[in-house]
């Protein structure tokens, strides 16, 4: 056994030292859909591994207690967007866009966070306060003098995709029964893991779309689970995109502290939210150091919905009594799906519904990647990024578009005047299709019930 | 070497994706021709990747075979088909008819590629100021094949600032007649050498430009209208007479075709492209145009999924594990074809004690013993000795055991993995590739059609 062998053990260090494995070769820096767009950022290469040089020698114990703590030579790192295409380009598995998050909140850590990035990663309290002056709020944010003086106060762009709060929260319109034994109420008897998932439905379907959640609670109940949304707050990525990790950290406990008791009674936690799902599986760990058994069982537990449809599919279980849906459906994969190296599951459950016709946009990145496309900043460079894409949307005939994370369907619609809809809710659809052929919510009806 | 373990396991929660008739391991050169065939054969296949492969520091040509002292691409490749143990051996009959058909797959998806294994190898000049002969090229580097005459002079023009790419420097370089190949008589070059750099619109004042930043900036029809009339006024400022420009490669990305179409239309001369440094546009082109073709027919390519177990039953695999976030992902598979990229590209490993591995399959290595690995000279002629290290395989590309036996029937090697070649010296690597990896496509296609006839036959018996 060797030091780097007892060092790639410790965990904390599996991101800051990959680094090491870097050859230069330039690979992260041709997919890079930021660096493509603008000069404020030069490229993962250059921030990332060649600048982790500089700070690695604070990584290493024993610390010299005179050793100055490095944090970043390039403060250009906060312009990444963190949507971690680099990560799966790299051919030397360097874990570039982690060790870019990480360097971004050594830059943050010790100083009061900005009042934008602390809201921005506040998402549980902007939903409650949001949900419950729901219409006052939905008609301020939409409000062109007052998102001008957001813009100048807050540093949130007055043109930035802010989704609409619903009428209630999707907790709100839970029996206590589907909130579980560990809900409000407690005591509940719940279904076995083999009939029952826990839902992570996160905070986009919580405040903004509980139609999502209740598509993937209704596509889970065709195929005989029952569905238990148990005590949760928001996963922390808001908060890790902005580099406020003590933040994040209690969010990750407070999950932790829930899930974990489910995971090791053999429940799989099943989120709608395809970051939030990517964020249990592995950012605690890679960026939180969160590591211990609680992680560990959750983050073995947790999968995304489509990941998890098609799983039953593999195993003979999924009903694929699917009405026709005759429609051409073009789909983004989020950045955030690819980190989770399950391929493009939308796609091919899509392929099991008679006549729809999914097109798979092929686009990196559309640019929001969570909360970076609000800044005041960063809106023109997200706008660039997903450009190509919403130029080829707007030219398409279709009346609606696919894709499995909420912050892009925002951007898209927002960039397209296109409704976006989660991949769930054309399960959901295809299904009501064979219950209903004659009121089979085609892509016209789905336009006017957006 | 080891291995790190940069994927620790939190679970042993599997899913199990249904199945390919063959996953290809590698997005590579090889790895993709095997993949394009497979799904032109009839295969369900799924290529999967850890990250991208050579193409990306590639120069974008196709190396069939140059080894020193050939005059054309078909002389080396008889050279090296009569050298024992080197994959021409068995692949030479192959290598034309799979360089045609790729080349054919690649005009189609509109990267055209020019020049002919029976001409003469062609000098061309490099972005360091130094020239390489090349047979195969893309259509925006074939005007450096023709030719040279003894009135035309070379322009080379860039973009002023452009740190992979001085004008000045490389002309300095390419005025010595040796660096075209040292026989001043023998050797056509052009006369005269010129240099110009040009102030680009909107360029003044920005650091760190790279090439991909230019190729974007050319992707823009209005943008490369004014560049290139800038360009073309400078060539004309520079000099008269005939002759040819040498551009850096970057001429577009997305519309690669339309910046070429426009380049040839607008400047005064026939222009050329000088691949660069990494990262190199004409092979990120050959890339994204072998990605399009194999998506095109329904194959699927993931990147970013890096394998980390195949199951096997002993003589057949039977699966292959991926790392997902949090879990392994299983894809039953019919067949594999294992085109990893040999020790640069991280399908062999060093281990401390000497020993070359493979670690995907433990396959048996070839290898030169540990007190061999180095030359004493980093610019061995004859080649490093290390580079021929790979996978022995019988001629359907199988891999084998010491007694020539194949190790497993449903595995076909490909690319740079294969053993007895010593692609930098020999400059054989993407005809190897080309023709390995249309062969293993053959070789598990056939598979796949004999496993299909028995489970009809016994079907239609049952």
């Amino acid at each position: 056994m060797t030091i780097m062998d007892i060092v790639h053990e410790a965990s904390q260090f599996e991101v800051p030292l990959s680094a090491d494995e870097c050859l230069k070769c330039n690979v992260c820096n041709t997919v890079c859909p930021v660096a493509r767009v603008t000069d404020l950022f030069p490229g993962p290469k250059y921030v990332g591994p060649q600048a982790q040089r500089f700070r690695i020698a604070t990584l290493l114990p024993p610390q010299a207690p005179s050793t100055p703590i490095l944090t970043s030579p390039d403060a250009t790192v906060d312009y990444c967007s963190g949507c971690g295409i680099c990560t799966t380009a790299c051919p030397a598995d360097v874990k570039i866009a982690e060790m870019n998050s990480r360097a971004r909140a050594e830059i943050k850590a010790g100083h009061r966070p900005r009042l934008r990035d602390w809201l921005l990663g506040q998402t549980d309290l902007v939903g409650h306060l949001g949900v419950a002056f729901a219409p006052l709020a939905n008609w301020t944010l939409r409000n062109h003098l007052i998102r001008t003086l957001i813009e100048w106060t807050i540093g949130i762009h007055r043109r930035a995709p802010l989704p609409i709060f619903a009428g209630k929260t999707l907790r709100s319109r839970l029996s206590a029964t589907a909130k579980g034994s560990r809900g409000e109420t407690g005591g509940v008897v719940e279904p076995p893991p083999d009939r029952a998932v826990v839902l992570f439905h996160g905070c986009a379907a919580n405040y903004y779309e509980p139609h999502v959640a209740f598509a993937a609670i209704e596509v889970l109940r065709r195929n005989g689970f029952e569905t238990i949304a148990p005590d949760q707050v928001c996963c922390g990525l808001p908060f890790i995109s902005n580099g406020l990790y003590s933040n994040a950290r209690g969010r990750a406990r407070t999950n932790l502290s829930v899930l974990a008791d489910y995971a090791r009674r053999g429940y799989k936690i099943v989120g709608t939210s395809t970051s939030c799902t990517h964020t249990l599986k592995a950012e605690y760990r890679e960026m939180l150091d969160v590591d211990d058994d609680d992680a560990r069982a959750v983050a073995g537990a947790t999968w995304d919905i489509c990941e998890f449809l098609l799983d039953l599919h593999d195993q003979d279980r999924l009903d694929t009594n699917f009405g026709r849906l005759d429609e051409t459906l073009p789909y983004h994969a989020p950045c955030q799906l690819r980190s989770h190296g399950i391929g493009l599951p939308a796609l091919d459950l899509f392929a099991l519904v008679p006549g729809l016709q999914a097109i798979d946009m092929d686009h990196d990145c559309c640019g929001i990647a969570g909360t970076y496309g609000l800044k005041k900043e960063k809106y023109d460079i997200a706008m660039a990024v997903g450009d190509p894409l919403f130029t080829r949307l707007r030219a398409t005939e279709s009346a609606r578009v696919a894709c499995d994370s909420e912050t892009c369907r925002w951007q898209i619609e927002s960039a397209t005047d296109r409704p976006v809809k989660h991949p769930i809710e054309i399960i959901a659809a295809a299904y009501a299709a064979r219950d209903n052929p004659s009121r089979a919510s085609g892509p016209e009806q789905a336009a006017t019930t957006r | 070497m080891e291995p790190s373990p940069s994927h620790p396991r939190t679970s042993l929660a599997r899913s199990i994706v249904p199945s390919s008739d063959v996953v290809v391991v590698g997005a590579g050169l090889a790895g993709l021709t095997a993949a394009i065939a497979l799904v032109d054969a009839g295969a369900k296949v799924t290529l999967v990747a850890r990250g991208h492969a050579a193409t990306h520091w590639t120069a974008g040509g196709l190396d069939v075979a140059a080894p020193p002292g050939s005059n054309t691409a078909a002389e080396g490749l008889a050279r090296l088909k009569a050298r024992r143990g080197h994959p021409y051996a068995f692949l030479a009959a192959d290598v034309r008819p799979a360089v045609d058909w790729l080349m054919g797959v690649l005009s189609a998806e509109g990267l055209p590629y020019a020049g002919d294994l029976d001409a003469p190898l062609r000098t061309m000049p490099t972005a360091i100021g130094s020239t390489r002969r090349v047979s195969l090229v893309p259509d925006a580097q074939s005007a450096a094949l023709a030719p040279w005459s003894l009135d035309e002079r070379l322009v080379l023009a860039g973009p002023a600032g452009f740190k992979d790419f001085w004008p000045a420097a490389l002309a300095a370089s390419l005025e010595r007649p040796r660096v075209w190949g040292g026989d001043e008589a023998a050797v056509a070059r052009p006369a005269r050498v010129e240099a110009v750099s040009v102030e680009l619109p909107g360029l003044a004042g920005r650091r760190n430009l790279t090439a991909l930043h230019l190729a974007h900036l050319f992707d823009d029809p209005a943008w490369r209208a004014t560049a290139l009339d800038m360009i073309a006024m400078a060539v004309e400022e520079a000099g008269t007479g005939p002759g040819r420009i040498a551009l850096p490669a970057v001429l577009g990305l997305a519309d690669h075709a339309g910046a070429l179409r426009d380049a040839r239309q607008m400047l005064p001369l026939p222009p050329f492209e000088v691949p660069l440094v990494p990262p190199s546009l004409p092979g990120l082109r050959l890339y994204h145009a072998l990605r399009a073709a194999l998506r095109r027919r329904g194959g699927k390519i993931e990147v970013g999924e890096e394998v980390i177990r195949v199951d096997h039953d002993g003589r057949r695999v039977t699966a292959v594990a991926i790392a997902a976030a949090a879990r392994e992902r299983l894809f039953r598979t019919g067949g594999l074809v294992l085109a990893t990229g040999g020790i640069a590209g991280g399908g062999l490993l060093g281990r401390a004690d000497g020993t070359l591995v493979e670690p995907l399959l433990g396959l048996p290595v070839e290898a030169p013993a540990i007190g061999e690995w180095l030359a004493p000279d980093p610019f061995e002629p004859a080649g490093h000795p290390l580079e021929s290290a790979g996978i022995r395989t019988d001629e359907r590309l199988r891999p084998v055991d010491a007694g020539g036996r194949a190790v497993f029937e449903n595995v076909a090697v490909a690319g740079s993995m294969v053993a007895g070649q010593r692609y930098l010296v020999e400059r054989c690597g993407d005809g190897v590739a080309i023709a390995s990896g249309r062969r293993a496509a053959s070789t598990l296609g056939a598979a796949l059609a004999n496993t299909r006839g028995r489970r009809e036959k016994a079907g239609a018996t049952r």
